[in-house]
């Protein structure tokens, strides 16, 4: 009897100590660019123009990629959600491989493909289009690696969506372009939020597809990845105070994401939330 | 055991196949992209790690376990001598600045002045890096800083990339030095930096004050200091010491 309750116990105590640990290790790099620069530094920073430049570049073309991710990959997930033909896993496959494609792969890629001497280059060049150094190849890159992560997401969400209720719409008399935007997007409406949410995240965090495909560049192609990598040779501190600006920029996306799912999951919507499907996905 | 037997058998290998053969093992060497070609020349010895001398400096600056800095230019490591990070620093090569196009020479190029031309895609290397300094001193010395920066389309992290980026054809042309146009022939046209506007551009290296193996370090200095391996530099297009000695 008492064997077993200090084996709980200790049990117990080994749970809180790995979780000590593993939460530690999780917040010690945080804090510690908070601790490096203060408030006030990281206000000054914000004045700085290569500080703002990059700002502004990153902002800029992670809005835009993620505005071609929701006008393309919607349809798209939704077409893989709910039709099945031969090909589907395989499309599915496709469309999730840049996910796990290091960034370093995915700048060769497109180079290979869209660069001056690359596949469709010349094509390109027909129209007067050249895409490396430019700001379109930043977001070109930005949407390369994290549209698969807004896909993913929304396949897992148009899958969950209740079949019965789009089939009454259906027979109800509205066609099937209104039962989507009125049946089967609101009730994938959270689904699709998380995964804008996390695929913008990445996009702000894009790095090496970008300098390998649209170099670096203040004002036209230097994200703040690229600046704090620039600004980690001469201005340590500048680097700190950007790291500091994406990490609150981060946290807000995080806890937006947060507090829009925990709205979703009220009652009405239990049985439909995504909370049951990204779970599982 | 393994310890001795595997350098061993790498220095075996090594002696075979290629001349050089590792002599200082047990280090590791911090070395300007321009040296990635040669240093492992003449010695494979050391592990190294090969990045913008800037950057390398910002790393050892932070704490990395490095016992030779060895920098494409004699300001990273005098700053870092003053600041006791690095010990004395000796100068051991010299090298030139080029201008390279790609092959094709998309952009018609066939001088620096040329780069002043609208819509010239020029890749250049950051500020802060050695390679990126000489490329602003050359334009401000021949008076085409405003015109030809207008060109620049992107600020490479080091010579390496800005490399890449001509080679792969991407850019039109970038400033890299003569040595970097060497590795990949066939892929770049070298054009010439007029000599009165060369910069004076001299590489220093020095052993790391937190390094554990100093003896090491130093034999490794001398050994590029050598008369083989300052014949291994010459071979590949580093330019003689000046007569003076420095050290």
């Amino acid at each position: 009897m008492s064997g077993r309750g200090a084996r709980r116990a200790l049990l117990g105590l080994a749970y809180f100590l790995a979780s000590g640990v593993a939460l530690a290790f999780l917040v010690l790099p945080v804090l510690a660019i908070f601790v490096h620069v203060s408030p006030g530094k990281l206000i000054d920073q914000l004045s700085n123009p290569v500080v703002t430049d990059a700002l502004i570049v990153s902002l800029k073309t992670t809005v835009l990629a993620q505005a071609l991710i929701l006008l393309f990959g919607t349809p798209t997930a939704y077409l893989l959600a709910s039709r099945r033909f031969p090909g589907r896993s395989l499309c599915v496959t496709l469309v999730e491989l840049p996910l796990v494609l290091p960034p370093a792969v995915a700048g060769i890629g497109l180079l290979a493909a869209l660069g001056r001497e690359g596949m469709l280059g010349s094509s390109l060049d027909a129209f007067g289009v050249s895409l490396p150094f430019t700001q379109s190849a930043v977001t070109v890159a930005v949407a390369y690696v994290a549209s698969p992560l807004y896909i993913r997401q929304a396949i897992a969400s148009f899958e969950a969506t209740d079949p019965h209720l789009t089939a009454a719409s259906r027979t109800l008399g509205a066609g099937a372009l209104r039962t989507f935007f009125r049946v089967v997007l609101p009730l994938a409406r959270g689904g699709l939020v998380a995964g804008l949410a996390l695929s913008f995240a990445r996009g702000l965090g894009e790095f090496g597809a970008t300098i390998m495909f649209a170099g670096s560049l203040q004002g036209v192609t230097q994200t703040l990845p690229l600046a704090i990598y620039a600004e980690f040779d001469q201005n340590f501190d500048a680097a700190l105070a950007m790291s500091g600006v994406l990490i609150v920029i981060s946290a807000v996306l995080l806890l937006t994401l947060r507090i829009g799912l925990s709205w979703q999951r009220s009652p009405s919507t239990r049985s439909l939330s995504l909370f049951g499907t990204s779970g599982s996905a | 055991m393994k310890r001795i037997l595997v350098p061993l058998v790498v220095a075996l290998a090594m002696a075979t196949t290629a001349a050089a053969a590792p002599r200082v093992s047990g280090i590791t060497v911090y070395a300007a992209s321009s040296l990635t070609d040669v240093f492992p020349r003449i010695d494979p010895g050391p592990k190294y790690s090969f990045g913008a001398s800037s950057t390398l400096a910002a790393q050892i600056t932070q704490g990395a376990p490095a016992d030779v800095f060895a920098s494409a230019n004699t300001t990273i490591p005098d700053q870092l001598f003053a600041k006791g990070l690095v010990q004395k620093p000796v100068v051991f090569t010299r090298n030139r600045l080029v201008l390279v196009v790609p092959t094709s020479n998309p952009a018609g190029i066939q001088s620096v002045y040329d780069l002043r031309k609208p819509g010239t895609k020029l890749v250049i290397a950051a500020t802060a890096v050695p390679v990126g300094s000489y490329t602003l001193q050359v334009l401000k010395q021949m008076g085409l800083t405003a015109s030809v920066l207008r060109n620049v389309v992107s600020r490479e992290s080091d010579v390496r990339s800005v490399l890449s980026k001509v080679a792969l054809g991407e850019a039109d042309a970038g400033f890299v030095y003569s040595t970097d146009a060497k590795t990949v022939p066939g892929k770049v046209q070298v054009i010439k930096v007029p000599a009165w506007a060369q910069p004076k551009l001299t590489y220093a290296m020095a052993i790391v004050a937190s390094s554990s193996n100093k003896a090491a370090a130093q034999r490794y200095i001398s050994e590029i200091l050598s008369k083989a391996g300052q014949a291994k530099m010459l071979a590949a297009g580093f330019l003689a010491l000046p007569k003076k000695k420095t050290g």
